[in-house]
């Protein structure tokens, strides 16, 4: 097994433990060693404190990454927004006069950041080190034909020369992963969008939630397939609020992709938390008794 | 055909180099010299999609201008932003309008001037290290998944990375 660092971040284990607790089944089932850090804190966010100060917002997130450079290990994360913030700090402190001013800082707890600490979303991870075969073979109950929208969400892709993680205009990274449940993915219309959660003028991200479950809608997906917590919370949360505001009824239940990983591993319906969404994936219960072998 | 008249100096309009000074001192925040207004922001963004006041090419001009007091106001259309980066993606000069409309909220935040929302998670994250904050019923949540307590963030080290510089430490 070979193991990372896993940086779980705030809004997982806090808010959706479910998903934490599907990264920890699915990820040794594909050859990958889970590291738990000690001492980290938020990343922080890179929209509302970075918005304050990103001197400090830097800071801190150099900090986080000593913390695997401690251990020589990369660090690997659960949630674009950590993703977001802490390869933009390993991408920023290259330079030289930025690092210094930040390392003055660190000087203060004793630490030094020195870049060796790779950092990698738990998607890209599991491509890159397991591979869509490794997957494909941990797959007991095949979720066959089920149509799953696609939401890639906006950090795990962009800026695209920082992110390095997929082509921003035609990525396929999580199109290959729900493949490798035996569902098939649907790349709807507005694929591209993002959830909203950023913007500070409401209007914006319900027309824009609207807009996208729309396209959902129409290409008749049963669930919307996603990778970060924050647009979990818009479409799930969120999703209730574009009902009531224009009187739409979608019912698209969104699924954090490694909580359909596990179910697909064989975690029955009932361990894996889908019971706290507004919207709930209960479609995935016609594979219940599809599978050769199941956990109990 | 009537002769066009001498433009006056109310006509032209005067660049306040200060605001751009300013802005340049914040991590990425020079960026914006780079612009040439080509709208290429434009077409991709989310924001300006669903917004009648959010144009990022705009935004890019008003600071080429320094005409930073259009900006630097409750309420400000800087906050409407999504922070996509489809405009990064775009940007044929490599400006990142999204960064620089953060650089741009810093200086908001140099004037004590958030959105409620933001401020609110901002305080959360200095007093306890995250944005989401801990709680008795969040470990009962977890132990349901088997998944131990959340620790505390030894926020003696957190606190001490916010401070500014000191002198001895030298600008940043």
């Amino acid at each position: 097994m070979k193991p990372f660092a896993f940086f779980p971040g705030c809004l997982i284990p806090v808010r959706y433990p479910a998903m934490e607790f599907a990264i920890r089944q699915t990820l040794p089932k594909l050859g990958i060693e889970i590291v738990d850090l000690e001492g980290e804190s938020c990343c922080p966010d890179p929209i509302y404190f970075k918005s304050k100060d990103k001197v400090a917002w830097l800071s801190v997130a150099a900090r986080n990454l000593t913390l695997a450079e401690d251990l020589g290990l990369d660090i690997f994360t659960n949630c674009s927004g950590c993703t977001a913030t802490l390869s933009e700090a390993y991408h920023l402190l290259k330079d030289d006069e930025l690092r210094e001013k930040v390392n003055k800082r660190l000087k203060r707890i004793g630490r030094k950041y020195k870049g060796t600490s790779r950092i990698r979303h738990v998607t890209t991870l599991v491509r890159d080190e397991a591979g869509y075969d490794a997957v494909r073979e941990s797959v007991v109950r095949p979720l066959d034909g089920m149509k799953m929208a696609i939401h890639y969400g906006c950090h795990l892709l962009k800026p695209s020369k920082i992110m390095n993680v997929d082509d921003p205009n035609n990525p396929e990274v999580l199109e290959k992963l729900v493949e490798t449940l035996g569902a098939t993915p649907v790349r709807h219309r507005n694929w591209y969008l993002c959830c909203g959660k950023a913007c500070q003028q409401e209007d914006i991200p319900l027309n824009m939630m609207r807009a996208l479950l729309s396209t959902v809608k129409n290409e008749e997906a049963e669930i919307l397939c996603l990778i970060c917590p924050t647009c979990f919370s818009q479409f799930d949360h969120g999703q209730m609020k574009v009902s009531k505001h224009f009187g739409d009824d979608f019912h698209i239940p969104p699924v954090y992709y490694f909580q359909l990983l596990a179910y697909a591993q064989g975690v029955p319906y009932e361990k894996l938390g889908f019971e706290r969404q507004r919207f709930k994936p209960e479609s995935l219960r016609r594979f219940a008794t599809s599978s050769v072998q199941v956990e109990s | 055909m009537t002769k066009a008249s001498k433009p006056t100096n109310d006509d032209v309009v005067q660049v306040d180099f200060d605001f751009r000074r300013q802005l340049a001192k914040k991590v990425e925040g020079n960026l914006a010299s780079f612009c040439y207004q080509c709208g290429a922001c434009v077409g991709d963004c989310p924001a300006a999609t669903y917004s009648d006041e959010f144009n990022p090419r705009e935004i890019m001009l008003k600071v080429l201008y320094g005409l930073g007091k259009e900006l630097m106001i409750e309420d400000s259309v800087l906050w409407q932003c999504t922070n996509c980066y489809n405009c990064a993606e775009r940007c044929p000069q490599d400006v990142k309008p999204a960064e620089v409309i953060i650089s741009l909220k810093n200086m908001l935040a140099d004037l004590n001037i958030y959105p409620p929302a933001a401020l609110k998670i901002i305080e959360t994250f200095e007093k306890t290290g995250r944005t989401a904050p801990l709680s008795p019923a969040v470990d009962r949540q977890r132990e349901r998944f088997g998944l131990p307590p959340m620790q505390p963030v030894p926020m003696d080290e957190i606190s001490k990375l916010l401070e500014p510089a000191t002198d001895e430490e030298g600008t940043e």
